[in-house]
């Protein structure tokens, strides 16, 4: 089983008050847990600051099993890729695999490992007929595709995705659910920001998992069946300001 | 480097090669520019992919203010290595930070920083050429192959084999950091420390391209290869070797061609325009070879 996360007295402030304030929780290994909640509600503060990427008051830790370190896998919303950027598809899975500079990886003796490896990855997204494209003729689903791939690499216990629908055809949300249910099976632990109501409720109805409600505070958390009842969706998803009025 | 120039006057003497470079002068510019050539072309590539050519020309521009810095503290016309190199690194590392802590758009606060540098620049020249005459400058504002000594090609040797060598331990690092920096952090990459190692590197390889290209020129150099290799190249490696490949081609070239054809030129200058006329070549190929792809 992965890691688990305890999140305890989180605060986030950028200057211009709270944005998240006093979080008390704990996800639990092995699960799907996806973060909802309305915009400005402090979805991304709360994941970002797991990560290390924002600063945060409280205290954030992940209990790895059995007393090793284990590795998060990050799928960000987005990355920068130009159009015209000569890196393909796999250059940029490369990247992420080797620290033998790219345009030398070729004479590289273990680069046909680390090829196939960044091509298997590819293949579990659905995206290996594609590793020769430029990463800029991606469309913005393909793209996103990828990303989960480069997450995808280094077999991480805890695997954090922001908004990983975004843009994505049916074809690639299908991929998508599949893999995430595939990876909770194998025990990882899944934390994953969503806005789609419709969506959410069909990945937690085959992968084990709960639902978060952050806005401001956690306002609600519990099976889907729970929290994402008719009667509660409206008042969860105000922002916070309107529901102090 | 005698044996080179011995091997070189022989080969001219016996009809080898051609009689101009039977002179020192012409044999250490061109080892300077298969020097500067393949650095400058790869580290041009992360120059285009973090978009920092307006940076790097900057960091170029700046250097009239360093160069007259220099001389004014008593430094040698010829290589005003010093000031050139406190100011462009003061320079480069200042605007870097403040980047990072202002809400004034990158190039909006490239433009003031430049702007300064070169009123600052045009300022001190006056007392330059009350001090020295001013056509000395033009050596190392646009590049003199008479003014590459022996003793730059060593400089260039070792501040070149270890900015490779940076270079080379860094890329995909930087690559990465310059795709998504986010990805790079939670991978454990340090992005701020590699944004500022890129910064020295710039500063550096312009400092070392004075001599041959000229501290005005530089950085197009680091720019115009990469913009080509850009629309000629689809992968990330064919990228790197092509603008390399380009940078010392147009370093040749535009080393050998005034001599040869006998222009008055400055080499940087003669270096540029190939360049250019590389890239203009390369954006008529895209034009009229795979219009619609």
């Amino acid at each position: 089983m992965s890691g688990a996360i305890h999140l305890q007295h989180v605060g986030v402030d950028y200057g211009q008050g709270w944005v998240l304030e006093a979080i008390n929780h704990s996800f639990e290994p092995g699960q799907c847990h996806i973060i909802m909640g309305p915009n400005g509600g402090g979805k991304t503060s709360l994941f970002r600051s797991v990560l290390g990427l924002t600063p945060f008051v409280g205290d954030i830790s992940v209990q790895w099993p059995s007393g090793r370190v284990g590795r998060l896998g990050y799928v960000p919303q987005k990355a920068i890729f130009e159009q015209s950027l000569p890196l393909t598809v796999l250059d940029f899975v490369l990247l992420n695999l080797t620290k033998v500079p790219l345009f030398l990886a070729p004479l590289w003796p273990g680069f046909k490992q680390q090829r196939a490896q960044a091509l298997a990855s590819l293949t579990r997204v659905g995206m290996a007929q594609r590793a020769h494209l430029r990463m800029g003729q991606l469309s913005g689903g393909e793209q996103q595709r990828v990303l989960f791939a480069q997450a995808l690499l280094h077999h991480p216990d805890v695997l954090i995705l922001d908004e990983p629908t975004t843009g994505m055809d049916e074809a690639g949300v299908q991929y998508l659910e599949n893999l995430m249910h595939e990876l909770v099976a194998q025990g990882k632990t899944i934390l994953a920001v969503h806005h789609d109501i419709a969506a959410v409720r069909r990945i937690l109805a085959r992968t084990p998992g709960k639902v978060h409600i952050v806005n401001h505070h956690l306002v609600d958390s519990g099976p889907v069946e729970d929290v994402l009842t008719s009667a509660k969706i409206e008042t969860l998803f105000q922002h916070f300001s309107a529901r102090r009025a | 480097m005698q044996w080179l120039y011995s091997f070189a006057e022989q080969a001219s003497s016996a009809g080898w090669l051609h009689p101009s470079l039977a002179y020192a002068f012409m044999v250490n510019a061109l080892v300077a520019a298969c020097l500067l050539g393949p650095l400058l072309g790869g580290l041009g590539t992360m120059v285009v992919a973090k978009r920092l050519a307006f940076f790097s020309e900057a960091v170029g521009h700046a250097a009239i203010t360093g160069i007259a810095l220099g001389i004014l503290l008593g430094e040698s016309p010829d290589s005003p290595f010093i000031g050139l190199f406190s100011f462009c690194l003061i320079f480069a590392l200042l605007l870097h930070y403040v980047r990072n802590r202002t809400q004034v758009p990158y190039d909006t606060l490239v433009g003031v920083f430049l702007a300064i540098a070169l009123a600052l620049g045009g300022a001190l020249l006056m007392y330059v050429a009350k001090k020295i005459n001013i056509h000395l400058l033009e050596n190392v504002l646009f590049g003199s192959i008479l003014a590459v000594a022996a003793s730059d090609i060593i400089i260039l040797l070792v501040v070149g084999s270890v900015l490779c060598v940076l270079f080379m331990l860094c890329y995909n690092r930087m690559l990465l950091a310059a795709i998504s920096p986010d990805i790079a952090k939670v991978r454990g990459i340090a992005v701020v420390l590699l944004d500022y190692s890129f910064v020295l590197m710039v500063t550096l390889v312009t400092i070392i391209s004075v001599k041959v290209i000229g501290a005005i020129l530089v950085g197009a150099l680091l720019l115009i290869p990469a913009a080509t290799a850009r629309l000629l190249c689809r992968t990330n490696a064919g990228f790197v070797i092509c603008s390399a490949v380009i940078a010392t081609i147009s370093c040749l070239l535009g080393t050998l061609l005034p001599m040869r054809l006998d222009l008055a030129i400055p080499s940087g200058a003669a270096i540029i325009l190939l360049a250019g006329g590389f890239f203009l070549m390369a954006n008529a190929y895209q034009i009229l070879c795979k219009r619609g792809n």
